[in-house]
């Protein structure tokens, strides 16, 4: 089947401006400042799949310092189940958006947590399509969507 | 009143729990509880006046916890807060009888929206 996702990097972008908006800056005075920086590296992050009317994977990368920055906590009390825990609700969230903007059908998985830099995880017949490089508090963000080369090969592209 | 915040992540409930103050809604009981079986479990244990449920969750999910309850004959205030937001997920939270679906990320400004009505 032919899907011609409804997901773009401006769409991309939004929602994880939202989640920023949302938890870390309610008030408008720390936002997330697109960086378009591809060299940033790094240091933890986690992935959710999306599988039947769309294939692929959405990925959510950052230091530890903006991932421990959801707890409001000092740095030094994050445990590293409070940051796993917070990593995999962040690729939840964002992937749960996007599957919203996908044809009926689709099914996120849970979220798969990795505390290495995000070059550590290879997506195998896959490709990444849209990413979104930002800076957090000057701690880099990085969020990207890969898709199925099986979904590629039929046409569909974003 | 008495609220049952159910998720699966303790940063999520955390963070439902926060803004629920933000918005104004200081002074109630919180309980909590980490997977669909638990929360089953505390609604007819802890007899909360409203539950806050994220949908996917180990055990059973938030609409299973719902359908169950209401199976039982619990007329509990029940409703949803996730990631997930599809019309057929909407459509079987209210055909469950989901008072309110709130799509993650939410802000103080959408829970007050919500909760005024009930928690006054």
């Amino acid at each position: 089947m032919i899907v011609d996702i409804a997901v773009n990097g401006e769409n991309l972008a939004e929602m994880v401006e939202q989640v920023w908006t949302a938890y870390l800056d309610p008030e408008g005075i720390n936002p997330l400042i697109r960086s378009g920086d591809a060299g940033q590296v790094s240091e933890v992050h986690s992935s959710v799949s999306i599988t039947g009317s769309w294939h692929g994977h959405i990925v959510y990368a950052s230091s530890r310092l903006a991932a421990a920055a959801f707890l409001a906590v000092e740095q030094d009390e994050v445990s590293l189940d409070d940051l796993t825990d917070v990593l995999g609700e962040l690729a939840n969230i964002v992937g749960g958006n996007v599957k919203a903007m996908l044809p009926p059908g689709a099914d996120l998985s849970l979220p798969q947590v990795v505390l290495a830099p995000e070059s550590a995880t290879r997506y195998p017949n896959a490709q990444r399509i849209t990413s979104l490089y930002g800076l957090w508090a000057g701690e880099p963000i990085f969020v990207s969507m890969w898709q199925s080369s099986t979904d590629l090969k039929s046409g569909a592209l974003a | 009143m008495k609220i049952l915040i159910v998720d699966d992540s303790r940063v999520m409930r955390q963070i439902v729990t926060r803004t629920l103050r933000q918005a104004g809604f200081d002074g109630h009981d919180l309980v909590e509880a980490a997977d669909g079986r638990e929360a089953l479990d505390k609604t007819t244990t802890e007899n909360p006046d409203l539950v806050i449920s994220d949908w996917n969750m180990p055990e059973l999910t938030g609409v299973e916890v719902l359908r169950k309850l209401r199976a039982a004959g619990n007329d509990v205030k029940f409703g949803f807060v996730t990631s997930e937001c599809t019309p057929e997920m909407q459509q079987q939270a209210e055909s469950a009888g989901a008072a309110f679906f709130i799509v993650k990320p939410f802000t103080a400004e959408r829970f007050d929206e919500v909760f005024t009505p009930i928690l006054g």
